[in-house]
């Protein structure tokens, strides 16, 4: 009898795939990126001074390192006398117009963002999952009900909804990360359905069948860990999708005024271009930097995890 | 060896419905297995070829009910397979197991071999880990593989020993019967062999009987102790291997014979078939095989012949031999 | 007790085959440089092609036979692959270094490949006329109403039933034996002196497979065309193939005409691969197999590639890589049972 060895030297599953998606540059400079800020999200308020704090005698401080002209009318003299303003070490990213230090509000704004994107695609995601899947194996007039009800809430008008809700309610971010979570998992319940549909014609589920398996142990222990890798990688993608929509919310005013998101500091900062740049300029980084670096990295692992590419 | 019947099918039909239009009305039906019986006795080799679209791999998933049948009787050492509830279907799973083409779909990616050879015993009821180890252990060294290879993952190993694994999941529950529906096709010819060396060691040491489904006849006559030919659905012909390749009755199964230089009977010249298969949509009327067949009658087209046996043990459905 | 099939003379056997050679392949070598190490998938492979003659490169999966058929004409993709050495001389110029722009002529009208599987080989979104008919106006440069009918009349020669109307569908809707054929069609339209076909009955059922195999051999009668033929099926080279060429490890281990590897194979691969087949020993109670696996092409082993699983394996083979020694005037075998023990040999 041929005793053969494994044609490849073992390896845990995680490290599998570890393995391929170091190769990826990008997409651990974005991995990276993103557990820097999850970092400064979850500690940084720790030791970061209040965001609100106001101080009118440090108004529109520059960045360090950065300066800027400043005009003062005196009204006592009837002249406006332009002073030169650079900025401080104890305000490194500089203040806005009402003195609030920008690090500190940045800071609490990654806290923000973090917590919404996290819980608005955790709730759209185990929606979609969860109607995904149970479409997918019920089939029959299960799975059509399933997917006309998905066809309707995809033409949904989710912008007006959440007007309308303001308006009731009053602006919040918890209304945005419901609104958002309720309304978003319709693009995911249908890929998480025809991945699962496809999962489920493969030989080793009517493998599982052929020895006597329940559909539910079917379904928990070999539908749903294959779909996993799709489900991770979606919600990689899809989080910084999260993050610019309440940015983006807030900017117009839906959201929370007195929040520091990062999208409520762009609106604050869009009226001072002029005198104060880097109160818009400095969330529009920040905002640019974590979706680039959540694309780069779900991009990697779904790279990593298709089974088609293996050179 | 070769002991009294185990499994006895009866006129199995399995039909799929097509469904179209706007209320998914019924506008046609796949006849995929349409009347077919056979029987399969303790420790032998049943060998059924066919070609794509004939339906073996359907009727091996309907005697296992992984598929429902239609119609018609299946009947495992005595038992009505198709009238079982579910909990004792479980039972009979063990039983009766099955053997994939593919192995690099066979297997789930996601768990580790061992996991996978032992689902079988899991559902069964034992949950004590040393002995679920124990025996995965042992069917793995059944199978030529060195124990420890269960913590393994799927994509680590080549496919001949994916499809040895495979074999040990079937082996799992100590089955009587297992249908291996073209276990060998994917492999490259060397390991081919060993494969089926293996499980003919098997079968000779535990006395398995098989249902061994493959459209190449040379693996076929190496294996098989009978041989039946399918043809969209039916069974056309049937008959103990020596007596199938010496004397093939049916033009189809000739066409079959003659298409593969090394099993041309002596002086035999390659028969070639017009067209292509006919699809199972639509099958023609009559004897289902007389748009291609070069020896066709009148009659041919007409009437859909029987079953009869021109030599004992060796039945044929053809007009020629009514 | 069946006994050996009478071989029909009027196919293989050398029947039409001119001794002028119209390709040669030289000490190929393809190497994939990847991420993961560098890939030698072709690694030395050496043969000539004579007009009318069909040679089928034999090999399991993984031996670098389609690679060799995509280096002719330059098809695997670059990078990872590069030709890093040896000629393929067809027309007094070497193809690996030739201009793309001449090489573009040459494909499809000197020298046409097909595919194993016509599914994903032809465009689903054009017709079959159309894609027929585009070849030919790409390389010919006749209006399209030639174009269809040599499409018509490459259909008819296919023998595919009602050709006017088989021109007008779209892929989806042929069966797979139709769309083999279909594929053979369009790799005539141009009347090409060589045909490269990389398994192309793998994918279709045995009687489809005997349709192909008779249209291929009445190609290579009436139209004088070489055929190089892949396949892991030793079946297969004893009703087509003319010479055989046994790959191994990137390499061309064994090469003679057909009847004589069948009957008298010399390298211990091709002896053990003739063995395993079911057909042949069908007589005996285990079929002999050849231990262990096909080589990991990242991870070659030093000397000859197959002396891991070779039953005759010397302490010369784990270390030098056998040269092409001639047994006979046509039939040549690199292993160390054949050649002076230093390695050397005569080419």
């Amino acid at each position: 009898m041929n005793k053969g060895k494994p044609a490849r030297s073992g390896k845990r599953l995680i490290d599998y795939y570890w393995e391929r998606l170091r190769k990826n540059r990008l997409s651990i400079a974005g991995l990276g990126f993103v557990v820097f800020l999850s970092l400064v999200g979850i500690f940084g308020p720790i030791f970061a001074p209040d965001p609100q704090n106001t101080d009118f005698m440090i108004k529109n401080l520059p960045p360090l390192g950065f300066s800027i002209e400043e005009s003062v009318y005196e009204i006592s003299t009837g002249e406006s006398t332009t002073t030169v303003v650079w900025g401080r070490p104890d305000h490194p990213l500089g203040t806005d117009s009402k003195g609030r230090d920008m690090l500190a509000m940045l800071i609490s704004g990654a806290r923000i963002s973090l917590l919404v994107g996290l819980l608005a695609t955790g709730i759209a995601l185990f929606l979609g999952t969860f109607i995904g899947v149970l479409s997918a194996f019920s089939g029959g007039w299960v799975d059509n009900v399933l997917m006309r009800f998905t066809d309707i809430m995809m033409t949904f008008p989710f912008f007006l909804l959440l007007v309308m809700i303001v308006f009731i309610f009053g602006p919040s971010l918890a209304i945005i990360v419901l609104v958002i979570g309720l309304t978003g998992w319709t693009g995911a319940a249908r890929l998480i359905r025809s991945e699962t549909l496809s999962i489920r014609t493969r030989d080793f589920v009517t493998a599982s069948r052929a020895l006597g398996a329940s559909d539910a142990r079917i379904m928990f222990h070999h539908l749903i860990p294959n779909v996993s890798s799709l489900i991770i990688v979606m919600a990689t993608l899809s989080i910084p999708g999260v993050i610019m929509a309440e940015a983006a919310l807030s900017f117009i005013g839906l959201g929370d005024p007195m929040s520091t998101s990062w999208g409520t500091i762009l609106n604050t900062g869009q009226h001072s271009l002029d005198t104060a740049w880097w109160v818009a300029v400095e969330p529009g980084i920040m905002l640019f930097l974590t979706v680039l670096s959540f694309n780069f990295f779900g991009d990697g692992l779904r790279d990593a995890f298709d089974p088609r590419a293996s050179i | 060896m070769i002991g009294g019947a185990m499994l006895e099918v009866n006129n199995l039909k399995k039909y799929y419905r097509i469904t179209g239009g706007l209320i998914s009305r019924s506008i046609g039906e796949i006849r995929a297995v349409d009347g077919v019986s056979l029987t399969v006795n303790k420790g032998e080799v049943l060998g059924l070829v066919g070609e794509s679209g004939c339906g073996k791999s359907t009727l091996g998933k309907t005697i296992l009910r992984l598929e429902e049948p239609t119609s018609g009787e299946i009947r495992f050492n005595g038992v009505d397979v198709v009238g079982l509830n579910r909990h004792s279907l479980r039972e009979l799973r063990g039983k009766m197991q099955i053997v994939f083409q593919d192995p690099d779909s066979s297997l789930d990616p996601r768990m580790t071999v061992g996991s996978s050879i032992a689902e079988a015993l899991i559902v069964h009821g034992i949950s004590d880990p040393a002995e679920m180890e124990d025996r995965v252990a042992r069917l793995l060294e059944k199978v030529g593989l060195e124990a420890d290879f269960g913590e393994r993952y799927p994509h680590e190993f080549s496919g001949g020993q994916k499809q040895r694994i495979g074999i040990a999941r079937a082996l799992a529950m100590d089955p009587q019967l297992i249908i291996a529906d073209e276990p060998v096709s994917a492999l490259d010819v060397s390991v081919q062999a060993q494969i089926l060396n293996l499980m003919m060691d098997i079968r000779d040491r535990d006395g398995l009987a098989y249902i061994f489904v493959s459209h190449d006849l040379s693996v076929v006559r190496y294996l098989s102790d009978r041989v039946a030919v399918m043809y969209l659905g039916r069974i056309v012909e049937t008959a103990d291997k020596a007596e199938f390749f010496r004397n093939p009755l049916h033009p189809y199964t000739e066409a079959l014979l003659s298409a593969i230089a090394g099993l041309r009977p002596e002086g035999g010249e390659r028969i070639l078939l017009t067209g292509d298969v006919p699809s199972p949509l639509n099958p023609p009327a009559g004897c289902r095989f007389h748009t291609r067949c070069r020896r066709v009658m009148p009659v041919c087209s007409q009437i859909e012949p029987e079953l009869h046996q021109i030599t004992r043990g060796h039945p044929v459905s053809c007009h020629l031999y009514a | 007790m069946i006994p050996e099939p009478v071989y029909e003379i009027t196919y293989g056997n050398s029947v039409g085959v001119k001794s002028e050679t119209v390709l040669e392949v030289k000490d190929l070598k393809t190497w994939f440089f990847t991420r993961r190490g560098t890939v030698k998938a072709v690694n030395g492979v050496d043969f000539v092609l004579r007009k009318g003659e069909c040679l089928c490169l034999v090999g399991e999966s993984g031996c670098g036979k389609t690679v060799t058929a995509l280096s002719i004409l330059r098809l695997f993709d670059n990078p990872p692959g590069r030709i890093v050495g040896g000629q393929v001389i067809y027309k007094n110029a070497d193809l690996t270094t030739c201009p793309i722009t001449y090489l573009r002529e040459i494909r499809g009208g000197d020298i046409a490949m097909v595919f194993q599987n016509a599914q994903s080989s032809l465009n689903p979104v054009f017709t079959i006329g159309d894609q027929i008919a585009e070849q030919v106006m790409v390389h010919e440069h006749v209006n399209r109403t030639k174009a269809m009918d040599r499409a018509r009349t490459l259909m008819e020669e296919m023998n595919i039933p009602q050709p006017g109307r088989a021109l007008k569908m779209y892929p989806h809707q042929m069966s797979g034996g139709m769309k083999q054929r279909a594929m053979i069609a369009m790799s005539l339209s141009c009347s090409p002196e060589i045909l490269i076909a990389d398994e192309p009955t793998t994918s279709v059922d045995v009687t489809i497979r005997a349709q192909i195999i008779h249209i291929l051999q009445e190609l290579k009668i009436r139209r004088e065309m070489s055929i190089i033929f892949i396949t892991h099926d030793l079946s297969l080279v004893k009703e087509i193939g003319d010479r055989a060429a046994v790959v191994y490890g990137g390499r061309v281990v064994e090469v003679a005409d057909v009847e004589d590897i069948l009957k008298s194979p010399a390298h211990p691969y091709t002896v053990g691969l003739i063995d395993c087949l079911p057909d042949v020993s069908s007589q005996a109670k285990r079929l002999p197999s050849i231990p262990g696996v096909t080589p990991n092409p990242l991870e070659m082993p030093p000397g000859c590639p197959f002396h891991p699983r070779c039953s005759k394996v010397m302490d010369i083979c784990r270390s030098t890589m056998p040269a092409s020694v001639k047994i006979t005037d046509v039939h040549k075998v690199a292993c160390h049972l054949f050649g002076d023990k230093d390695g050397g040999g005569a080419r």
